[in-house]
């Protein structure tokens, strides 16, 4: 396995690179305004959890770029390479100094569209992974009462896994429309999609509060069920045409289109990720090692416990066995 | 919605489930066990030996456990009966248990309290529970009632990663929140004046750069311990926490870990961590690493538990494994390494060689020609003989069997062989064999009754001498019974011997890789043309040397059978023979199963061993059944288990190339070397099986990709089949007979399962895993299931032919024979043989004009295969395969699986093909046709005919553009749009009225049903040699647009009026079809995540239908018909 074998298995990857794009995300972004005409009309637009930028990338280049007034704020808790017309603000989401901060860059305007492609780390256990994706879109969510303007758009990764419908319905509390929606460059194998949340309008009497965090709804008997029929199921629109390239596909290195393959580095490696003190150490061959019995003289055989016999153990799940 | 229908016919039942175990906890010797919502009960005795007690079913509805809080009684006797707080997610449930003298009961249980959200941590507060949730805040609950008494938040509502609560009351608890920040928050809910009054933190601390995941608090050290996304543990001094403005301390930063590290906990000695790397370590309060525990598969360990009276640590992983690690001994029972102090004024010369005799005995030659033993008993050496003839070269070899058989053998490059009886060296006997060199020496034991020494000399030939002795026991007596040749190769000369049961052949391995079969007594067989051919002295092989026969210049016997070059290059190094299999190892890092069927040799199933490790020296079977593969690793030697994936015992020895010795007996084993002139050590008690006890053996270690159920076994009540003791749970339909669904499983850890899942005990078992391919296998297809003895054999059994695909373009064939064996727990057995295997880019490798051809993409992925089976006898069958490059590719497998080749392909869908299914269509007085059906991420299903691909001429396919590429398959029958993206399920039903129901599930949530019309040119007009080509064409078709909140992933038509699919979003969801549009019936939530296979199947009208759902873990579900 090569440096170019990812290149070959994730064309989206390759392009990215290619042209320029900090993360193969870029992609989605350029695809659901292909759908959903996000952009237009938009002259101050908020990225939330920015990092590595590669949606503020488009955002400036979609927007940023069009003269005086349009102004792309982006915001997240890790330093991020600058990028030419966008305004970063290092800063916490939940924060109400952040909503702030973001309003005085529009000069007391609110913002048309704030989008927010922020995921955690995921740890592999499925439902923690699902509850802090919604919290972090919560958090984004609540921000954006903040400094959207009403009828404005908020679009914001969500995992589509059991309790989304949650997620759903909340978000239906605060726009007239609530799609799910998923570009063609992610993957059919990976359970994100973006919530492509129109018109907001928050309901009569509510005032944004960030020293509240949103929660997430719970399941309610009659309109959001658990396991019933009427569970909350947004509509699902596919983005991107399907002459666009298939994120699923191997590629050979060599496109249609007759260009030659080159290898492409990354356009912008992490900065500082929470492995990187690990890693040097690791490199050094400094990381803590365990003592193996052979450095130390242990005295005779005689001396040591009894060992234990292994049971046959081949069962997975045993059998409840009980003497009553 | 009215209550009838909420019990709406069918409704699932979960009946097992296989998850990771993300809670465990010890109270006293019970083990709880948290996996998906369920509880284990364990009793742990003082061996270490856990049995099941009870499965605490459901109580935590769809959350999954991460915790326990055990209440604490005041007179701390929790023997008998205890209070358990059972929380995860945002659920919370108490329940009441005697467990006393081994007697399970659950006494009470409370509602399932639901709260706004996530809970982190848990503490008993007298009767009360205080717990920590997601956004810092503490709430202080009754669980009895279920009602929040207080809560209170922080000022700085931040989402939270971990929390820890400490004390005893409500006035002094404290909360130790790790924030996403990375930092640390200290704070006093008790603080709080007024009731929802926010309290401001009290210290922050921060310190690590990743998010917390996990706290441990020690009070009578004032010890805090963090484990970090930054791979890293740091241990605080904290005090008293209970004391607010306490100074806290860094007095630790550990990295040992290779990943990010989930858990840790403290005891008063020790410090455990454990995370995604799968190793727990331990280690001292200092920050030395005092321990590692090796041996969970997969994406990590996820729950740590301690008995620290037992001092035994309990880990739980990802791969829904728990085992059990003793803290004390260091792991190792070994003694470590001695150096037994050869060099001395009395014992010139420099040893050359060593071996063990048994496991007290050590024999040491010098270049001086002398031969020395060292009791491991009395420890003293002593000098037995010398002979000049064995200056300088010298190979020495220990007779197997207990204590040797008090024999070993010495060979000279003069060609002269000396068997020395280590009581009684002065009867040592001399042979001349060669006039050359002798390159090796191995024995061969069968029982007590047979004993051949094998010596290889110049030009390939091998001396077999029996060695007897005489009933004095004072005299040995030497008798050269034959000689064999070798195959001919550069290095020529055997590595390795054993008898083959019952004893008429010897199984040999050679330097060159090849494994060979020789008759033991050839002189016996009156024609040497049929037991073996015989090899003159042109030095060529035996093997195509029958005119040789009965010339003046006979040399030795040849091979009866050989797998030629089966280990490569670098040689064979070792042949054990266990349970009518031959076992082999190789330097070439792999071991072999094989097997003798009609006097020949025939590879099984070859496995690698342990990453890394390309030196494999032997392998030995333990008594507990499962076998160690004995081997060097760089400059390690290492003892190493398959079925633990432990390394049990690693000697640094500085590698396989200086001479060395290994035994083993059931209560001890030793590993000699020579090492800096002298001869060093190692040796541990308990033979190759280490302390470290598999309390439940792990399945998959990454996601399960595919499943398929393969048959029912019905085992009669003669093979003892255990069955529920509790009656009050036994299931109608689970008395009778023992009905055992055997299922495979495939998964992106590489490797295929056979289980065994008893309708009747709610038990599973793995019986095999087949570990070929070198990617993730995504697929597996299944066919010819059969009994072994045929369809007239009553006996039960099973018997199937399996392909498998997966990541880089490869595709393994293998055929299963499951057998009743009363000796293992589920009362069978699995044997695997493996048949051929497939990579396309290997493929092109092999093509002569392969300069001219485009190499196929090795990073291609298999994603799914259906097999295609012709009503003709000797065709096929042809396996149709999925692929990410955008092909739908056919291959044929013919010889009953032997040989798989690529037949045809097609780029009709231009896009990553996600789905084959195949089916066939039979109608009155005409031909059967097979269909397939492939789904790409378009949406697109297309339909292909194959009935006539395999005919002669048949225009069903294109000729290749090149020859040597495969055939180009012509375009589809039918075409149909189902979805908007991509298509992740795909099932057919044939209808009474002889169309076929056709249903698939899509990425974006969606079920697509149609019904498909095959309508075949009337006969008037297919009058001629013209092909018969049939019409699709689509009747009726609905759509569910919003049927499930994610992918379908799994969907079967069971009936034409039931249809049951699940989804990603964890919902198996029951339809009724039929009429018009398909309706929801019900649906029910499943525990597994990230669910990529379903598989349904009827089992007995009794038993009703069974479903295993395979993802992030299996469940198996059933409904009653």
């Amino acid at each position: 396995m090569g440096r170019t074998s990812k290149d070959k298995r994730d064309v989206y990857y390759r392009l990215a690179k290619e042209n320029g794009w900090r993360a193969r995300s870029a992609f989605k972004l350029l695809q659901l305004d292909e759908q959903f005409q996000l952009f237009q009309g938009v002259t101050r637009a908020v990225d939330l959890c920015a990092a590595p930028g590669s949606w503020s990338q488009v955002l400036s280049q979609k927007i940023g770029g069009q003269g005086c007034g349009h102004v792309v704020v982006a915001v997240d808790l890790q330093a991020m390479a600058p990028i030419p017309g966008v305004v970063q603000i290092q800063g916490d989401i939940t924060q109400l100094s952040t909503a702030k901060e973001i309003i005085q860059h529009f000069e007391g305007c609110p913002a048309d569209l704030v989008v927010c492609d922020g995921a955690p780390d995921v740890t592999g256990l499925h439902d923690v992974d699902e509850y802090m994706q919604a919290q972090l879109l919560l958090a984004a969510l609540n921000i954006a009462t903040h400094v959207l303007k009403p009828g404005g758009c908020f679009v914001a990764k969500i995992f589509r896994g059991r309790d989304v419908t949650l997620l759903y319905s909340q978000l239906r509390v605060f726009f007239s429309s609530v799609l799910c929606a998923k570009p063609r460059s992610s993957r059919n194998s990976s359970i994100e999609a973006f919530a492509v949340c129109q018109s907001y309008d928050p309901p009569a009497g509510f005032t944004p509060d960030l020293t509240r965090p949103l929660l997430d709804h719970s399941y309610d008997p009659d309109f959001n069920q658990l396991d019933g029929p009427s569970r909350i199921i947004v509509p699902f629109v596919t983005c991107g045409d399907l002459s666009s390239y298939d994120s699923d596909r191997s590629y050979p290195l060599d496109l249609e289109d007759g260009s030659e393959y080159k290898y492409t580095p990354p356009t912008q490696p992490p900065i500082s990720p929470s492995y990187q003190e690990a890693c040097r150490l690791k490199k050094k061959g400094w990381l803590a090692k365990e003592i193996h019995p052979q450095h130390h003289p242990i005295s005779r055989v005689d001396t040591l416990p009894q060992p234990l016999a292994t049971p046959e153990s081949h069962t997975l799940l045993a059998p409840e066995m009980e003497d009553n | 919605m009215d209550a009838l229908e909420d019990y709406v016919w069918p409704r699932a039942t979960s009946e097992l489930m296989l998850l990771p175990v993300t809670g465990l906890e010890c109270v006293g010797d019970r083990l709880l066990a948290g996996e998906g919502p369920d509880v284990l009960v364990y009793s742990l005795d003082f061996g270490g030996h856990l049995r099941m007690m009870k499965r605490m079913q459901n109580l935590l509805g769809h959350y999954l456990i991460h915790g326990f809080r055990v209440r604490p009684e005041p007179n701390g006797d929790l023997d008998a009966e205890a209070m358990v707080a059972v929380f995860g997610s945002k659920g919370l449930r108490i329940v009441k248990v005697s467990w006393g003298q081994g007697h399970f009961r659950e006494l009470w249980r409370s509602g399932l309290w639901n709260m706004s959200d996530w809970i982190w941590d848990a503490r008993w507060l007298e009767g009360n529970v205080a717990l920590a949730l997601g956004h810092n805040s503490v709430v202080l609950y009754d669980p009895v009632v279920g009602c929040i008494l207080q809560e209170v938040p922080c000022t700085d509502r931040c989402t939270l990663s971990s929390a820890c609560l400490i004390g005893d009351t409500w006035k002094e608890v404290t909360i130790v929140a790790g924030a996403v920040s990375n930092q640390l928050l200290v704070w006093y809910p008790a603080a709080a004046l007024a009731d929802n009054k926010p309290v401001a933190p009290d210290r922050r601390v921060s310190g690590h750069v990743g998010v917390i995941f996990s706290m441990s608090y020690l009070e009578s050290k004032g010890l805090l311990a963090t484990a970090s996304e930054d791979r890293s543990v740091r241990i605080w001094k904290v005090g008293d926490l209970r004391v607010p403005g306490g100074r806290v301390q860094s007095i630790g930063h550990c990295f040992g870990h290779s990943a990010r590290v989930w858990q840790v906990k403290l005891l008063e000695n020790y410090l455990i961590s454990a995370g995604e790397d799968c190793v727990c370590l331990v280690w001292s309060h200092e920050g030395e690493i005092l321990q590692a525990f090796r041996g969970h598969q997969g994406r990590g360990i996820r729950a740590i538990a301690a008995h620290e009276r037992q001092t035994w640590v309990i880990t739980g992983g990802d791969d829904s494994g728990i085992r059990l690690w003793h803290l004390v001994g260091r792991g190792y029972p070994g003694s470590g390494v001695s150096a037994l102090s050869f060099k001395s004024h009395s014992r010139p010369g420099t040893l050359k060689a060593v071996t063990l005799a048994g496991s007290w005995r050590l024999l040491a030659v010098t270049d001086t020609g002398a031969l020395y033993l060292y009791d491991l008993e009395i420890k003293c050496w002593e000098q037995l003989l010398e002979d000049k003839y064995f200056q300088s070269y010298c190979l020495l070899e220990a007779a197997p069997g207990p204590e040797g058989f008090g024999l070993c053998a010495m060979a000279n490059g003069e060609g002269r062989v000396k068997v020395v009886p280590i009581n009684t060296p002065t009867a040592a006997v001399d042979q001349t064999l060669f006039p050359g060199k002798v390159h090796s020496l191995s024995w061969a034991l069968r029982g007590y009754e047979e004993l051949l020494l094998l010596a290889s000399g110049p030009g390939g030939v091998v001396a077999c001498l029996e060695i007897s002795a005489a009933p004095s026991g004072k005299a040995i007596f030497v008798k050269e019974r034959c000689r064999y040749l070798l195959p001919p190769s550069k290095q020529r000369w055997h590595t390795c011997s054993t008898f083959l049961p019952p004893g008429d052949f010897l199984v040999c391995g050679d330097r060159r890789g090849s494994v060979l079969l020789f008759p033991s007594r050839p002189g016996l067989l009156k024609d040497p043309g049929v037991g073996g051919k015989a090899g003159t002295g042109t030095g060529v092989s035996g093997a195509d040397s029958g005119s040789g026969e009965g010339g003046n210049a006979f040399v030795g016997w040849g091979p009866v059978s050989t797998l030629p070059s089966l280990h490569g290059k670098q040689g064979v190094t070792s042949v054990t023979c266990h349970g009518g299999y031959v076992y082999t190892t190789g330097r070439d890092g792999a071991y072999y199963q094989l097997f003798v069927r009609g006097g020949q040799l025939q590879p099984v199933l070859r496995q690698k061993s342990c990453r890394g490790m390309n030196w494999l020296a032997g392998l030995r079977m333990v008594p507990d059944g499962s076998m160690v593969i004995l081997g060097f690793h760089a400059n390690e030697f290492v003892v190493w288990s398959p079925r633990s994936h432990e390394k049990l015992h690693i000697v640094n020895c500085g590698g396989g190339h200086r001479s060395w010795a290994f035994s083993d007996t059931e209560a001890a084993m030793a590993f000699a070397y020579l090492k800096d002139g002298d001869v060093m050590l190692y040796q541990a008690l308990g033979g190759c099986t280490r302390p470290h006890v598999i309390l439940r053996e792990g399945l998959h270690g990454r996601e399960i990709t595919c499943v398929r159920r393969v048959g029912t076994i019905t085992l009669g009540p003669e093979f003892g089949v255990p069955s529920l003791m509790d009656p009050d749970n036994l299931e109608p339909g689970s008395e009778g007979p023992g009905l055992t669904d055997i299922v495979i499983t495939c998964s992106e850890d590489t490797t295929v399962c056979v289980l065994a899942l008893p309708t009747t005990t709610g038990s599973a078992h793995a019986l095999t895993a087949v570990c070929n391919h070198i990617s993730s296998v995504r697929a597996v297809a299944v066919w010819g299931i059969g009994t072994p003895g045929g369809s007239q054999d009553p006996r039960p059994g099973l018997t199937a032919h399996v392909v498998s695909a997966g990541g880089r373009a490869e595709m393994h064939c293998f055929s299963i024979l499951v057998t009743p064996d009363p000796s293992t727990p589920s009362r069978l057995a699995c044997h695997v043989m493996h048949l051929t295997s497939h990579r396309l880019d290997e493929y092109w490798d092999r093509q002569r004009n392969r300069h001219r051809m485009i190499k196929v993409d090795p990073e291609t992925r298999y994603m799914s295969l259906a097999v295609c089976e012709f009503d003709r006898p000797g065709l096929g069958p042809l396996v149709a395969a999925a692929c990410s490059d955008g092909a739908v590719r056919l291959f044929l497998l013919q010889n009953s699986g032997q040989f798989l080749r690529l037949f045809a392909e097609t780029f009709h869908h231009k896009r990553c093909v996600l789905k084959v299914h195949s089916f066939t269509h039979e109608a009155p007085n005409q031909r059967r046709r097979l269909f397939l059906c492939s789904a790409a991420t378009d949406g697109n299903l297309a339909f292909w005919d194959l009935t006539t691909v395999l005919d002669c001429g048949s225009n069903a396919l294109e000729p290749p553009e090149d020859p040597g590429l495969p055939y180009r398959l012509g375009t589809p029958s039918l075409t149909v749009q189902a979805h908007s993206c991509g298509v992740n399920s795909l099932h057919t039903l044939p209808t009474n009225d002889g169309h076929h129901l056709v249903a698939s599930g899509s990425e974006d949530g969606s079920i697509h049903v149609f019904m498909l019309a095959v309508e075949m040119p009337e006969l008037e007009e297919a009058v001629g040699e013209a092909e018969m080509v049939s019409q699709l064409r689509v009747l009726e078709e609905y759509s569910v647009p919003c049927a499930h909140a994610a992918h379908v992933t799994g969907l079967k038509i069971l009936s034409p009026s039931l249809m049951v699919s699940a989804s990603i979003d964890q919902r198996l969801t029951f339809w009724r079809l039929g009429h018009g549009e398909p309706t929801f019936m019900n649906s029910t939530v499943y525990h597994v995540p990230d669910v990529a296979d379903m598989d349904c199947w009827p089992v007995s009208p009794e038993f009703g239908h069974r479903c295993a759902l395979g993802g992030q873990g299996l469940e198996v579900y059933n409904w009653y018909d």
